[in-house]
């Protein structure tokens, strides 16, 4: 029993994550029709632009990065949470600006290559020695170390405390506010019509005075921040922080983007539901059956979808026009 | 063919029966393959002594990148399949032939150190467990190319990614290489499931047969057979599935068929390529081999030298495997240079430096050549 | 016609010749959208006809249909007794109907030649082995295939450009390579979906002789769909005309031109055409 609640727990933080990863995923495929390769290396971006600001503001006001004896003031993880987002969604304009938006009208072959480019080069640039090095590094703590809930359960070989503790909690404050707030902007604001209308018919939604340019831009930011949100959550959870190019940085993009394409690719809510549904795959099948495998049971039922649903759960299916 | 098909004005009249089937056929069949051969002979009698170890594992190097390079083109730029999982199929291909050359080495010498000399026992054994590595990547080429069929080029990059990654987990989970006969003798089936390559160390301990003839051979193989399949119906049926599927579907191409051959040859030669990687002396096989930065090696390889051109994939394959060499001191730019000439690739000249034409056709025509009989000669 | 069987009546000469190419009752729907609706056509060997229609009436939907890209809800669809409803397009290819495309659809980074070559090949058969050895059957099917293709090329002039990229030829040039490349295929059946579309009006002229010469030489059946109106009452024997997806009428140029369903659709009144 214990370990069923303690799964189950590490699955909704899990999901989370890749609930607002895949939905970065998801916006750029639905508004672009193209698999952004890149957009994982924007969460590593994240994790390590929080790590670069910790370890500048804590000095400033005082405190030790290594070894914060007392957990830091509430404020500085939110202007690092705050920071990252708005530098990743700067760099998320930029690539879209040089590398993606030449490419709007070339063959989609062509942009996914791009894209690889612009991952391996965001990836490498970010192991250079003058950035953020080629060794992992320890996320300072930024919250407390105070168990919120707290309670025993039996379990296996005896009676075992579950605890969540504030990281927990924040986490899933923190993704829960970012991803109504998404649902919101997408489905009852003005701009959000824009990108579903975009996403539906560029050519379609410029006859209809939308400026598409700008449109594609929002979302490219919008997705690189939920990015970098991601990225700052994960670097909270586990601070040990492995270096850009290391490849369980690659299997988290990939499993977010196999969450995507399982709800749905180019639905914001099967996005979040596809999330869920891997990180549960992937945490009771890590459990129940073996760790060893456990990227394996994500792509098997990828696979598996993608021959069964292949529009995905929440998806639709699209015609080609001849 | 029947004698009463209507010629053409001033074509050159059909070959006679002899021609066709003669010995003159088989001279003409075969004559690459011997040339080749001969060549791969006399490099690997004559080059050693003359240009030292160092540099000859660089043009063994160059050697195997071609020939998966090659591979990989067949099926990303001949067929436009987009596969980033090719170094999946070598690895699996290398693990295999590994398997079949260690533990047949043991079963029938005692040991599994190298066995005879050039063309000796050992060696044909290296080339059978080569081959049958080949085989086993294209049983997977076959699975790989399945979805292919449902998956459109972004879906289909990210399963063949998937692919192999995925191998690279199984590869790690495995057991400990056996040391010697006894350790065979001893063991129980435990032992040998999962296969016992060594896990995330790799598959130490394998006999080195991989020489310069070797390596010329497969590549003789590789490239004179890629380049016959280009010239040939297969070949544009190929192509006409990378330009428009459904103007190809329309004009007779079965493209569900034409997909998944171009899969299972590009994972036959990559197969056989992992075998010659595995035996390398001085290399060590090992699941990283399987996932995807290995794959991105390859990948820009045929970006780089054209789809769809064998010359040019193969003279990107020598270029981007023989510079890293001398430029070592660069080696953590190396990546980040690929990187960029990637996205400028993409931005200028997407179809690569040579697109479908091979290194020799691009010299301006000669004035008044007539396309016809030079068609027909070709 | 309502029967379930191929009708033996020839509809333009009344010889009783089963049609070539029968289509009964096909009906397709894209969601709520009904795209075609209880078509039905009688192709016989040798005809030519005209299909035509307001814009988005279906034309290009039915020769979808009839090459098997999209499969009917219901109905029918025989060439010389074989069903073809549910067979891959490239089965149908084989089976002999041929097209072209209204939006140009071209191998662009093929040279001429090999576009014609690799629609040829659909009748030779080449094996990998064969091709991997070259051996003499090979090299004798490549040069057959080679032949067969410059004699097409030679029909619209495009010989001496047989190494030109598809994609650089001119508008005119691509429309005749079109139409090769499909004959090339050897059909029974010749679908033109707007061969004459930005053709100049000498062009057009070239081009209604061109298909009837082909007619005759490659004995086909051909089925054509065009906006030029004067094209298709000019070369056409008989034409369906299309509404929404529904025939609303057909017969002979003649009695179409002074059909008011046609006239209201084209132009929603009733005054007869031109």
């Amino acid at each position: 029993m214990a370990d069923f609640v303690q799964t189950l727990i590490t699955t909704l933080e899990v999901g989370s994550l890749y609930a607002l990863i895949a939905l970065g995923y998801t916006m750029v495929y639905g508004i672009l029709k193209f698999i952004n390769f890149a957009h994982s290396d924007v969460v590593v971006l994240g994790a390590w632009i929080s790590f670069t600001l910790a370890s500048w503001i804590l000095p400033a006001i005082g405190l030790d990065p290594h070894n914060p004896a007392t957990p830091p003031p509430f404020w500085v993880g939110g202007v690092i949470l705050v920071g990252s987002m708005v530098a990743c969604g700067v760099v998320g304009y930029f690539i879209e600006r040089l590398a993606y938006r030449p490419l709007r009208n070339a063959p989609r072959l062509n942009v996914l290559i791009t894209a690889i480019g612009v991952s391996l080069l965001l990836q490498n640039i970010g192991q250079l020695d003058f950035v953020f090095g080629p060794s992992p590094q320890k996320m300072p703590a930024l919250l407390p170390k105070w168990d919120v809930i707290s309670f025993s359960l039996s379990g296996h070989g005896g009676v075992h405390a579950i605890s969540i503790g504030v990281v927990d909690v924040i986490l899933f404050m923190t993704s829960a506010v970012l991803m109504i707030g998404l649902e919101y902007l997408v489905f009852r604001t003005k701009l959000g019509t824009a990108m579903r209308a975009v996403s539906f018919s560029p050519t379609t939604a410029a006859l209809m005075g939308i400026p598409v340019d700008r449109v594609v831009s929002f979302t490219f930011v919008l997705g690189s921040a939920l990015a970098a949100a991601a990225g700052f959550l994960y670097a909270m959870k586990y601070p040990g922080l492995n270096q850009p190019a290391h490849t369980i940085w690659v299997l988290l993009g990939l499993k977010a983007f196999v969450a995507a394409v399982i709800g749905g690719i180019g639905n914001v809510r099967g996005a979040v539901v596809g999330g869920f549904v891997i990180a549960f795959v992937e945490q009771f099948g890590a459990f129940y059956i073996s760790s060893n495998y456990r990227d394996v049971y994500v792509f098997a039922l990828l696979i598996l979808i993608l021959l069964v649903l292949p529009n995905g759960l929440l998806g639709s299916p699209v015609r080609d026009k001849v | 063919m029947t004698k009463d098909t209507p010629a053409a004005v001033g074509s050159p009249p059909p070959p006679s029966r002899a021609a066709t089937f003669g010995a003159r056929a088989w001279a003409v069949s075969l004559w690459p393959f011997v040339a080749g051969v001969a060549l791969a002979a006399f490099l690997y009698f004559t080059l050693p002594s003359a240009i030292g170890p160092y540099y000859l594992r660089i043009v063994v190097d160059v050697g195997i990148a071609m020939v998966l390079a090659v591979s990989l083109n067949i099926v990303s730029g001949m067929t436009g399949q987009f596969s980033i999982g090719h170094a999946g199929f070598m690895a699996l291909g290398g693990y295999t032939a590994g398997m079949i050359t260690y533990y047949g080495s043991i079963l029938c010498w005692g040991t599994a150190s190298r066995h005879g000399g050039f063309l000796g026992v050992g060696d044909w054994l290296f080339v059978v467990a080569c081959v049958v590595g080949g085989l086993v990547a294209a049983a997977a080429g076959y699975m790989v190319g399945l979805p292919s069929l449902r998956l459109r080029g972004d879906y289909l990059a990210i399963v063949t990614l998937g692919f192999g990654e995925i191998l690279r987990v199984v590869l790690q989970q495995t057991n400990k290489v056996m040391e010697d006969a006894a350790a065979v003798r001893a063991s129980t089936l435990s032992d040998w499931i999962p296969p016992p390559v060594g896990g995330a160390v790799g598959f130490d301990g394998l006999p080195k047969y991989t020489n310069l003839f070797w390596v010329g051979v497969f590549v003789t193989m590789t490239v004179v057979m890629a380049y016959r399949l280009k010239q040939s119906s297969m070949g544009r049926a190929m192509l006409a599935v990378r330009e428009d599927e459904i103007a190809a579907q329309a004009m007779g191409v079965d493209i569900a068929k034409t997909k998944v051959r171009a899969f299972v040859l590009a994972a036959l030669f990559a197969g056989m390529a992992g075998g010659l990687f595995a035996h390398e002396p001085g290399l060590i096989i090992s699941p990283k081999d399987a996932g995807f930065q290995r794959s991105f090696e390859y990948l820009i390889m045929t970006v780089l030298g054209g789809r769809g051109s064998i010359s040019g994939v193969m003279l990107a394959a020598a270029i981007l495997t023989a510079l890293p060499e001398f430029l070592r001191d660069f080696e953590q730019y190396r990546l980040i240079v690929y990187a960029f000439l990637l996205i400028i690739m993409m931005l200028l000249r997407p179809q690569g430096l040579f697109g479908i034409h091979e290194i020799w056709q691009i010299w301006p025509r000669r004035a008044g050549a007539n396309p016809k009989t030079e068609a027909v000669a070709r | 016609m309502k029967s379930n069987q191929v009708p033996s009546q020839d509809v333009a000469s009344g010889a009783s010749t089963a049609p070539l190419l029968f289509a009964e009752d096909l009906w397709l729907s894209f969601g709520g959208l009904k795209a075609v609706q209880n078509f039905t056509l009688g192709l016989p060997r040798g005809a030519l006809y005209g299909l035509i229609g307001p814009n988005g009436a279906g034309k290009t939907t039915v020769f979808n249909l009839l090459t098997g890209v999209y499969r009917p809800d219901s109905g029918r669809i025989v060439l010389d007794s074989q069903e073809l409803v549910g067979r891959q397009p490239h089965e149908i290819a084989a089976a002999g109907i041929a097209r072209t495309f209204q939006n140009i659809r071209l191998f662009p980074d093929l040279t001429v030649l090999d576009n014609v070559r690799l629609a040829g090949q659909l009748r030779a058969s080449q094996r990998l082995g064969g091709i991997l050895l070259r051996t003499g059957r090979q090299r004798e099917e490549e040069a057959t295939i080679c032949r067969r293709a410059f004699a097409l090329l030679e029909l619209f002039d495009l010989q001496d450009r047989a190494d030109t990229l598809a994609t650089n030829l001119s508008y005119g040039h691509q429309r005749h390579l079109e139409i090769v490349r499909a004959l090339a295929t050897e059909p029974k059946v010749l679908l033109l979906d707007e061969p004459a579309a930005g053709l100049n009006s000498r062009e057009k002229q070239e081009l209604a002789g061109s298909i009837r010469r082909i007619r005759a030489q490659f004995q086909l059946a051909v089925l054509l769909i065009d906006h030029d109106m004067n094209l298709v009452m000019e070369i056409c024997e008989r034409i369906a005309v299309l509404d929404h997806g529904v025939m609303i009428a057909r017969g002979t140029p003649a009695e179409i031109q002074h059909d008011p369903k046609v006239i209201a659709a084209y132009l929603g009144c009733s005054e007869p055409l031109n």
